[in-house]
């Protein structure tokens, strides 16, 4: 039997571009992907279709399966970070009202920044589940 | 002979630019610019911790023209475009690359940006990342339309203190110049 949340809601998905990461959320499987490089000219545009979808997942009752969300960025620009901090928030906020959500952060080995970056989110992060995972080949 | 690409040619080299764009910048035209970027320089065997920082600097400085040049090139009102125009340039010298940048902006907005940078300048590595996480939780100022982290950003990768100048133009505007430097 379909949950109410998967029979309302659609799967949202944005291919990559050279500066736009691929995006996918799955309201079935409940999981997010973010993949790519990430520095579009307007960040809040491209991210708010993300935002969006989200705000209509939270809005249905929690469930016990974890909200399970999948970052490997490989470059980001300043005004992407921005806009994943305030994501990281939200979720934040919902974990603190009863959501499951699993953030996993994950690196290139070969790309020191990339760790660097994820262990800076994860330093301002108290209540969400923010793990940093290498990359396996 | 009234034009001497030789000599502008020679001047570059000299002074270590690889790469100069002056005119009008699009995000297409950095996403390009980017791309050349990172084959030259692994061509060169930089590192890739080195190419992306290049990389960064390259893209927070061209978004910077592109969002803030106060010189926008639409004669036309029937078109809703603007073309933000500078100069964007890219260079090695002294075992260092370099990210320089120049625009037009408004002389009102001079002392704000000249007090801001002036500020990053003195500080060291920890202060920039403490601002820094401060600054992306900050909703961004009125003026802002990355988030007010570009220049934060920018002092942070950097591999010395950013340099930069304010050049009067006329009574309205001036150029603003930056360079960032990545040993």
């Amino acid at each position: 039997m379909r949950t109410l949340a998967e029979s309302i809601m659609q799967i949202l998905e944005i291919p990559a571009t050279k500066y736009t990461p691929f995006v996918r959320l799955d309201p079935e499987t409940k999981k997010i992907e973010i993949r790519g490089e990430s520095y579009p000219e307007n960040t809040i545009e491209f991210y708010s279709p993300l935002l969006a979808w989200l705000q209509e997942f939270f809005s249905l009752p929690a469930t016990e399966t974890p909200l399970v969300i999948e970052i490997e960025i490989i470059y980001f620009n300043s005004s992407s970070s921005k806009v994943l901090m305030n994501l990281f928030d939200e979720l934040e906020e919902r974990v603190q009202q009863g959501f499951a959500v699993q953030v996993f952060w994950i690196y290139d080995p070969e790309n020191e920044s990339a760790l660097e970056y994820g262990e800076e989110f994860q330093e301002d992060l108290e209540h969400l589940d923010f793990c940093l995972t290498e990359k396996s080949i | 002979m009234y034009f001497d690409l030789l000599h502008l040619k020679n001047d570059l080299s000299q002074k270590g630019i690889f790469f100069e764009f002056s005119g009008p910048l699009t995000q297409s035209l950095l996403v390009e610019l980017g791309d050349i970027l990172k084959l030259k320089m692994k061509l060169e065997s930089a590192s890739t911790l080195t190419i992306l920082k290049v990389f960064a600097l390259v893209v927070e400085q061209t978004q910077n023209i592109i969002h803030y040049s106060a010189e926008k090139q639409n004669q036309n009102p029937a078109i809703n475009l603007d073309l933000s125009t500078g100069i964007i340039a890219v260079g090695y010298k002294d075992r260092e690359y370099f990210v320089q940048a120049g625009n037009l902006m408004e002389t009102d907005d001079v002392a704000r940006l000249k007090s801001k940078l002036n500020l990053l300048k003195t500080m060291d590595a920890a202060q920039l990342k403490k601002l820094y996480k401060e600054q992306r939780r900050k909703d961004p100022g009125e003026k802002s339309k990355g988030g007010g982290l570009g220049f934060i950003e920018i002092a942070r990768k950097s591999s010395r203190p950013i340099e930069f100048d304010f050049a009067p133009v006329d009574e309205k505007y001036s150029f603003f110049s930056l360079n960032a430097h990545i040993s």
